[in-house]
């Protein structure tokens, strides 16, 4: 047989990421026979992605905009480390156009799309008019509203209630809003804007309709330089708490084949008319009238990646490093041929029981599960102290199966194997919402944890068999010393949260 | 021998008697036969009236964190000075702490204001979310240790309240 010879290739990679999405990004580099640099920080000097890589900078102190936001010590890492390329993963810089600009100055290769296509795609309200005017439903909206309490009023009745308020530059749940009535709109405005220039440096608000029970449904595109571009199917996401995904699934129950052939060739239009190249994800709200309006184009990796190359057996890591050395795309739309059924869960660090509020701790232990049909993106170890200075996830569980069902059974079971102690996870909370029997009919929608799950508490059905497993580790085990009697009578501020409401 | 644990706020009471090759326990009324076959260091199988579990066990500080079946339970034994006090979780406690390092975004209230119970107190910006503490109990700010635009750390005391 031929071995086909890689194209020109990256000699070394830095990435800009940490947790589970560094170690994937390294594994496909070292899959391509390019060498990786990890970029950590002071919180983060034993976590796992750095013992991925082949070389680790420390780049500040353990707050985001210290470390993993700041451009100028990434770039310093990069110059220092030989790297000529640098993939950006997702969250932190991955969606900044300036660091993408910064990147090609430094004359390094960003793995991504061009800062101009970032930028478009990231002014949320100039996107909506550029994929509009290319053909793509858009929900009715007002773009940057007035301030003032009348004219920000009249604003929203025009768009009528349920009106969202949402941060142009936003993206993730930050600075998002569900305004129900005339009364809640200034205050929660002026928290959205708030809330948007903390997280974005730019408190520029947008209206749009809020549309009630649709799904979240996106289509993952693959563009070269050469403007070629195709697509790998579409994912659903409706499942998400506090606006953040946290199941995802392919195909979608509710898309056929009309519907997918809309719905891919409205997503490519929408990354046509920004220039786009590279991976990307083009976001729809559906309705339960299969009406379906452009929401954004995640102009990066997704987190949720796993079930298209599952799927379809395609690399998205991989292709976006052979796309970003210039490589024409090597597939053609008609190779992609999804096969059965594929289903993602987030394992975050929160404590689902009370308001999914972040707990961070030290792995005590740590149990993956295993078995056929079954993969986990891991950003942790036993031992790591999770840090609080981050988003919470720590892992992703994603199955295969022939169907949906049997992706659905396999997970469930997957996640009952899926041991972590020592931080709190929300697998308990994922295991019934997986056996929920809406979510097995597939009936999803956006506000199913809401309407489902309310205030989800354990059902604790092996109470006595954990009581006795405790009993007898108690019996057999050697006396505790006072001190620690007395260290954990004080209580741990994350068990006095009782006060705190999330997102108000 | 009796073993007591509490498990949230219930206890769970169990009478240990060590047997030949396994253990009698009985919890409540009801007598169980448990058998162990340890499998790692964390983990071992349990055998309750026939039926086998994996059971993984860890212990932090006193606590013994126990996850079987998909669920995880904390169990902390049950000593007998700890017993008829009230737990913290109970009671409302004086002093607001920040539950993670963050930013003081807006302070709410000042000393000497009148709080009720869902009341605002203070936002706090941490992990990328706007948190809004509120009072528990309705009373009295006391003190209000904090100003907006401060860096707290976690555990750190932002307000004093004094209950009714």
């Amino acid at each position: 047989m031929v071995v086909e010879p890689l194209g020109p290739m990256f000699r070394r990679v830095l990435v800009a990421n940490r947790g589970e999405v560094a170690i994937r990004i390294m594994r496909a580099c070292r899959e391509l026979g390019i060498r990786t640099v990890a970029v950590y920080s002071e919180a983060d000097a034993h976590a796992p992605h750095i013992a991925h890589a082949d070389a680790a900078v420390c780049i500040g102190p353990p707050p985001s905009r210290e470390s993993y936001l700041d451009a100028q010590r990434i770039l310093a890492a990069a110059r220092q480390t030989g790297a000529d390329a640098i993939h950006p993963g997702y969250g932190f810089l991955a969606e900044s156009p300036d660091f993408a600009a910064a990147v090609r100055d430094a004359s390094l290769t960003f793995v991504g799309p061009p800062a101009e296509a970032i930028a478009a795609m990231g002014d949320k309200p100039a996107a909506r008019r550029r994929v509009a005017a290319a053909g793509v439903p858009v929900a009715p909206a007002a773009e940057d509203p007035p301030r003032d309490p009348a004219g920000l009023g009249a604003a929203a009745r025009k768009i009528g209630y349920p009106v969202l308020i949402k941060a142009a530059a936003g993206g993730g749940g930050k600075g998002m809003r569900v305004v129900r009535s005339e009364a809640e709109l200034g205050r929660e405005f002026a928290a959205a804007a708030r809330e948007a220039l903390a997280a974005f440096g730019d408190d520029r608000l947008f209206l749009e309709r809020y549309l009630e029970r649709p799904r979240h449904v996106e289509v993952q595109i693959l563009a070269d330089t050469h403007g070629n571009a195709i697509h790998l199917g579409e994912r659903e996401c409706s499942i998400q708490r506090r606006h953040q995904k946290i199941v995802e699934e392919t195909p979608s129950p509710a898309v056929d084949e009309t519907l997918r052939e809309r719905m891919t060739r409205a997503a490519l239009a929408a990354a046509h008319s920004v220039g786009y190249e590279n991976a990307g994800t083009v976001e729809f709200l559906l309705t339960p009238d299969k009406q379906f309006y452009f929401l954004e184009m995640n102009t990066r990796l997704q987190v949720e990646h796993p079930i298209t190359e599952l799927v379809t057996g395609v690399d998205i890591v991989q292709a976006q490093l052979r796309i970003a050395a210039g490589e024409p795309l090597w597939l053609r739309q008609e190779d992609i041929r999804p096969r059965g059924h594929a289903i993602e869960c987030r394992i975050y660090a929160e404590d689902p029981a009370n308001q999914f509020l972040p707990s961070a701790d030290k792995i005590l232990f740590l149990q993956e599960p295993q078995g056929p049909g079954i993969r986990v993106d891991s950003g942790i170890a036993p031992g790591f102290n999770v840090p609080l200075y981050y988003d919470p996830l720590l892992a992703k569980l994603s199955v295969w199966g022939e169907n949906r069902e049997q992706a659905r059974r396999r997970l469930i079971e997957a996640l009952r194997e899926y041991v972590v102690l020592g931080c709190t996870t929300n697998i308990p909370f994922l295991i019934d919402l997986l056996e929920h029997p809406a979510f097995a009919r597939g009936q999803t929608h956006t506000q199913f944890i809401e309407e489902h799950m309310p205030a989800w508490k354990p059902a604790n059905r092996h109470r006595l068999v954990a009581g006795l497993a405790a009993a007898l580790d108690v019996a057999t085990a050697p006396a505790q010393p006072p001190a620690e009697a007395s260290r954990r009578a004080a209580p741990s501020p994350w068990r006095t949260l009782g006060r705190w409401r999330l997102g108000e | 021998m009796r073993i007591v644990l509490r498990h949230e706020k219930s206890p769970f009471t169990v009478e240990l008697q060590k047997l030949d090759r396994s253990y009698r326990a009985v919890v409540g009324d009801i007598e169980h036969e448990v058998e162990t076959r340890p499998l790692g260091p964390a983990t071992t199988l349990l055998v309750v009236d026939g039926w086998a579990f994996r059971v993984h066990v860890v212990r932090s500080g006193s606590q013994r964190l126990v996850a079987v079946g998909g669920e995880v339970y904390a169990f902390v034994p049950d000593s007998g000075a700890a017993e008829g006090r009230p737990t913290t979780a109970a009671v409302a406690t004086p002093e607001i702490k920040a539950p993670m390092p963050g930013k003081v975004l807006q302070v709410l209230v000042r000393q000497g204001d009148r709080v009720d119970p869902g009341d605002g107190l203070l936002i706090l910006e941490a992990m990328k979310m706007e948190n809004r503490l509120v009072a528990e109990a309705a009373g009295t700010v006391a003190e209000v240790r904090v100003r907006e635009g401060d860096t707290v750390d976690g555990g750190q005391v932002l307000l004093v309240l004094r209950y009714d």
